[in-house]
């Protein structure tokens, strides 16, 4: 089963970077965002290539369960 | 990896959360609360060198009118008085003989970046707690950076 965890380092100066593992899709943006919340202010964002293939995975399965249902 | 966020702090809160973010912060620092803040006060400041630091992103929430939002620390004749200003952002007034004001400076800064760190920290850790997130490891690195995995589902 695929490792599902955050990353957090809070720098000496109280910069926070968060990083999310092996949570897929929209899931990783919303607990992600909920810590910057509370933080401060979002400085920056990356989306690496795992959030697009996950959503990509999803769309053809919803592609192959709409063209099985015609 | 899916998602990686750089978040800029923001201190914020009341003068009780502020505080305990501030003492335990100087502490790790050698700083200790100064022991009677009169006789402090009455000791003068001639000769002193002052310098004060504001810390841009803070707001402290108004109490109750009255009431004393201010700490005074002390480590080797060097003090350092937090309190609230007049726009209700954190301020470090720092306090030294036979220091120069650049020293004092960066002496403040350490200070303040110590304190943003604590509060941080308190925060991320509150909203672990509060969502029911397990800390499965945390680490203070040699410069200081406290790296905390967390894990729940």
């Amino acid at each position: 089963m695929a490792r599902e965890e955050i990353e957090i380092e809070i720098s000496p100066s109280g910069k926070v970077t968060v990083r999310t593992i092996g949570i897929k899709g929209k899931r990783c943006l919303d607990v992600a965002e909920a810590l910057a919340r509370i933080i401060g202010r979002e400085e920056s964002r990356e989306l690496t290539s795992e959030y697009y293939e996950t959503e990509v995975h999803q769309r053809s399965q919803d592609e192959i369960h709409l063209r099985q249902r015609r | 990896m899916s998602t990686v966020l750089v978040v800029a702090p923001i201190v914020i809160g009341n003068w009780p959360l502020i505080s305990a973010a501030v003492t335990t912060a100087v502490a790790s620092l050698g700083f200790a609360l100064a022991s009677d803040i009169e006789q402090a006060q009455t000791q003068g400041t001639r000769g002193k060198t002052r310098a004060e630091i504001e810390v841009p992103e803070s707001e402290i929430l108004q109490e109750a009118a009255g009431a004393d939002q201010k700490i005074v620390v002390e480590r080797d004749g060097v003090r350092a008085t937090f309190s609230r200003d007049a726009r209700g952002a954190l301020r470090v007034c720092m306090e030294g003989q036979g220091l120069s004001k650049a020293e004092l400076r960066r002496i403040g800064q350490e200070l303040i970046d110590r304190v943003t760190q604590q509060y941080v920290y308190h925060r991320i850790m509150t909203e672990l707690n509060e969502r029911g997130m397990a800390v499965v490891d945390e680490q203070v690195a040699e410069d200081r950076t406290v790296k905390i995995r967390v894990r729940n589902w």
